[in-house]
């Protein structure tokens, strides 16, 4: 239903992720069970599909004829921002920035991972381009699901689930609810700072590292390793 | 520290690329700048400790560039600790930064210059949504 402009330079599967894809004369077999957070393309495994789980909306009660910008990692910025500027301005594009004829009222720009600085940076390109914008931003975890292969010839695939931080931008030209959490108002550019009152001197604290309540931190992998023949039908 | 080659005049001249410290921000006792060269744990634990043992209902977490990834997974988990707990609120903003560029031969006809770049920030409210 929304108009989707995915913009991604490449497939996923040649996708140089953050894992080395290297192959180095590493341990001839994988081990049965890997250690969470394991290095997996230095254990001869290739990551052969990466989807992202359909999440809802983090908007709820948006109108069907929002723009969606997916913001992936090997994205360009003057691509996203040529198609994205284009559409709110309307047809005439060029003529008059503020008008408020043509155009779109909204757009979300969503990007997870290393893709997340990016989606900042188009949303406040965004704002300072065509100004008076309203802006509400979420952040939530993303869970991704990855299918690795071994690359020494054999058929065991393994299927891990990791989570991502993501972040969704929408900036309308509408006003929103202000009461929302993430919720800014428009030209905020330098009054985020000066809103901050009580200065106070830095002190210094002590770091004490005691043991953390929790385990799973967002880098850690789960893994789930299918014995031999695949598991999961092969995408 | 970076020696970059300015192209000016016919003539370039080698320079190096001097980055200042981003523009002092205001620092309350429940701000926390998050980076990228102190351990993410550690940087976590402070944040809970804060929250749970300085007493205090709300907590600024930011991040600058690159650290924004971290803000953002140091927020996410302190709400995932939190059960349902925590509430977050994100704003985002542009920060202009300043390089200085000094010609790295002294003796040569090149006068230090700076360049101004922006950068995206986060800021990212943890709080516990009673508060009010």
């Amino acid at each position: 239903m929304c108009p989707v402009y995915q913009s991604q330079a490449y497939n996923n599967a040649g996708q140089p992720g953050g894992v080395n894809n290297v192959s180095r004369p590493v341990k001839p077999e994988p081990l049965p069970v890997p250690p969470p957070a394991l290095k997996l393309g230095q254990e001869g495994f290739k990551k052969v599909c990466r989807t992202e789980e359909d999440s809802p909306c983090p908007f709820p009660g948006l109108s069907s004829g929002v723009l969606e910008m997916r913001v992936k990692e090997g994205s360009k910025i003057r691509n996203l921002m040529g198609f994205a500027m284009a559409r709110m301005q309307g047809e005439k594009g060029v003529s008059g920035v503020n008008s408020s004829g043509g155009g779109l009222r909204q757009v979300v720009f969503t990007g997870s991972g290393r893709a997340v600085t990016k989606t900042i940076t188009c949303a406040e390109i965004m704002k300072r381009k065509v100004g008076c914008l309203h802006q509400l931003t979420k952040l939530r975890y993303k869970v991704v699901k990855e299918v690795w292969e071994s690359t020494e010839g054999g058929t065991s695939e393994m299927t891990v689930h990791r989570t991502v931080p993501s972040i969704s931008i929408l900036l309308s030209k509408d006003p929103l609810d202000p009461q929302e959490p993430g919720y800014q108002p428009p030209e905020t550019l330098s009054a985020l700072w000066e809103e901050r009152e009580g200065t106070e001197p830095a002190t210094a604290s002590k770091r004490s590292l005691g043991p953390l309540q929790y385990t799973s931190f967002p880098d850690c992998k789960r893994v789930c390793l299918g014995e031999g023949a695949s598991v999961l039908p092969p995408h | 520290m970076r020696t970059v080659f300015l192209f000016q005049e016919s003539s370039s001249l080698p320079y190096t690329l001097r980055k200042r410290l981003p523009r002092k921000l205001p620092k309350r006792r429940n701000d926390v700048y998050v980076n990228m060269k102190t351990d993410f744990r550690a940087q976590l634990a402070r944040c809970q400790k804060l929250l749970e043992g300085g007493g205090h209902r709300e907590i600024c977490v930011h991040g600058l560039g690159l650290a924004i990834n971290r803000a953002i997974n140091i927020a996410l988990q302190l709400q995932a600790s939190s059960q349902g707990a925590l509430q977050l609120a994100a704003n985002t903003s542009t920060v202009e930064l300043v390089d200085d560029l000094e010609p790295e031969d002294p003796d040569e006809a090149g006068e230090p210059m700076t360049r101004t770049r922006n950068n995206s920030a986060i800021h990212i409210k943890v709080f516990y949504p009673d508060a009010q």
